[in-house]
């Protein structure tokens, strides 16, 4: 299996609306703010991955779609009246898959995990089963800023069958020596800062195992 | 083909609080739901029996409940059990506590997986997985790929949905609820009736009379809120379950239909169904006798179906009598002799379409 284009995006709460608006014309204001977050991280990974081919898009999360939820339960339910519906829709952190496949992405399955932070292997284990149907996972972490200081974050990188130039490989180690711990939350932005800055391997482990980067060739 | 095999179920849903309860209920004359003003507005709505009380300590009380049946069902030693795996789909989570506690009663989906894990007894890793109402198949897709990678050979499958006002709420903003009952792919359906549930199933990789075949995912991205009105993916989705399976159309015996009642969303896997099918297999929906429960409907419509053609029948469809013409087939129950072959659908807000392809070993 082999990772491209690991991006670790950070987006100041007060940037976002111009950060969406630059990258997609205007405002997806149905879409809620979560599934935003996802779409400008992955459409980002995808830029730089280029390539195409049936694409499978599975990301994790701690806190999910906070701000639509609280719109929801704010807005709707204290005044004891029907959700808006589009509100509802976003309240649901899986959304962000469908609104990629809108954009011409072939995507053929999508999912949203909440893991314990040391799970991570997790993502990898389950993207390359899902190889076996797909040519291509996206992968991704993406938390909303839970406080008006913190930058939100939207971490993706692009796992696949196919061997590309620059292409990092990816394997599963089972008894990682010199192996450093790393995150559900920051293994994407360990890979991306390794990426290109040396030639050694990279090896990061999680609860259970751990996997080694490569860079191919 | 996979080899992984249901080893045990359980649920807790509004038709009894545990599973032989809800199939016991199921033989019987169907209930209409009461309306459940603790879910806000004044929508019926299917309840699990259980006293109310607490929402937190309500919802671990049913996960009690639920763990205390799977356990002795699946007869695993302590050590086993207490090493589990936990996978839970749902696309509610612990919203509900919001409704008695305010913002302090909120609690992220991991945390509310733990507390449902621990409830049952478990202290292997945990997961939990959103993809609205396919959550629970997704939980058991992850539970799948842990048994082929070799990784564990039982994983727990929970797909829990419990009373809140936000997802009420938020069905009817969009217009998708019955007024009056759910009618599965009957004539006069004009809608869905929500429902709670937890169901539970052990996968195995110890054979058991039920295999999972295979299980596929697909993605209908014509809208977020609804499936494609042709089918399409549905069809794809369905197709993909049986060729996973190496099933030819004919092979399958019983369609377990996603229908809860919406005119459209019948007529769109009508649509698919009959695409594959010619003659349209035996179906049946579980959502007039269930309700529609969301992230839990894999499991807990899998628990029900399996412990009813244990006892040699397919259930019938309740809210069910009058055949719509526009979809050109009709579920039917009664006797189960001679189903071997189950293609199981589940679709979902946000595009989620899965396909289940169930094959009774004997």
């Amino acid at each position: 299996m082999y990772l491209l284009a690991p991006a670790a995006l950070r987006i100041a709460p007060d940037d976002f609306s111009a950060r969406v608006r630059s990258r997609f014309a205007s405002e997806l204001r149905r879409a809620g703010r979560f599934a935003q977050l996802c779409l400008l991280g992955a459409q980002a990974c995808l830029d730089a991955a280029g390539g195409d081919g049936p694409l499978g898009v599975l990301w994790a999360t701690g806190g999910g779609a906070l701000d639509a939820t609280r719109a929801a339960l704010d807005e709707s339910l204290k005044l004891g009246e029907p959700a808006m519906p589009f509100t509802f829709i976003a309240t649901q952190p899986h959304l962000a898959g469908a609104l990629l496949a809108q954009r011409s992405h072939p995507v053929t399955r999508a999912a949203c995990l909440s893991l314990a932070p040391d799970a991570w292997p997790s993502l990898p284990h389950l993207a390359q089963r899902w190889l076996a149907d797909c040519e291509r996972v996206l992968v991704g972490w993406v938390e909303e800023s839970a406080s008006g200081g913190a930058a939100h974050r939207s971490d993706w990188c692009l796992l696949q069958k196919k061997m590309m130039p620059g292409a990092v490989r990816c394997e599963q180690v089972r008894s990682p020596e010199n192996a450093a711990a790393a995150t559900a939350e920051d293994w994407i932005p360990r890979v991306a800062a390794w990426h290109g800055s040396t030639n050694a391997p990279l090896v990061l482990r999680g609860s259970g195992d751990a996997w080694r980067f490569t860079l191919n060739g | 083909m996979t080899g992984a095999f249901v080893r045990a179920c359980a649920l807790a849903s509004a038709l009894g609080p545990d599973l032989e309860a809800a199939v016991e209920r199921l033989a019987g004359a169907p209930a209409v739901p009461a309306r459940n003003t603790k879910t806000g507005g004044a929508w019926p709505y299917f309840a699990i029996p259980v006293a109310e009380g607490d929402w937190r300590r309500r919802a671990e009380a049913i996960a009690r409940s639920v763990a205390e049946d799977l356990r002795r069902k699946a007869a695993l030693a302590p050590a086993q059990w207490a090493a589990l795996p936990c996978i839970v789909g749902s696309s509610s989570f612990s919203v509900g506590a919001w409704d008695e506690g305010g913002w302090a009663a909120l609690e992220p989906s991991f945390d509310f997986s733990l507390r449902l894990a621990k409830a049952f007894g478990v202290s292997g890793p945990v997961t939990a997985v959103s993809t609205t109402c396919t959550s629970g198949f997704a939980a058991l897709d992850i539970a799948l790929g842990l048994i082929a990678q070799g990784e564990a050979r039982e994983v727990l499958v929970l797909g829990v949905e419990l009373r809140n006002r936000l997802t009420v709420a938020g069905f009817a903003g969009l217009q998708l609820l019955s007024a009056t009952a759910a009618r599965p792919c009957d004539r006069g359906r004009d809608g869905l009736v929500l429902g709670e549930a937890l169901g539970a199933v052990l996968v195995s990789a110890v054979p058991a009379p039920w295999r999972i075949a295979s299980l596929a995912a697909g993605m209908d991205a014509a809208s977020v809120t609804g499936p494609s009105p042709d089918g399409t993916a549905t069809a794809k989705t369905m197709r993909a379950a049986m060729a996973g399976a190496r099933w030819e159309s004919a092979a399958v015996d019983l369609i377990k239909l996603q229908s809860g009642g919406g005119p459209l969303a019948d007529l769109a896997e009508a649509n698919a169904v009959r695409e594959l099918f010619s003659p349209v297999p035996r179906s049946v929906s579980l959502k007039g006798a269930l309700g529609h429960t969301l992230g839990a409907s894999g499991p807990a419509e899998l628990a029900l179906l399996l412990a009813s053609l244990a006892r040699g029948r397919v259930p019938a469809t309740w809210g069910f009598s009058k055949p719509d013409d526009a979809l050109g087939f009709a579920p039917s129950g009664g006797n189960a002799q001679g189903v071997r072959r189950v293609l199981f659908n589940l679709s979902g807000f946000g595009g989620s379409v899965m396909s289940l392809a169930l094959e009774n070993a004997g």
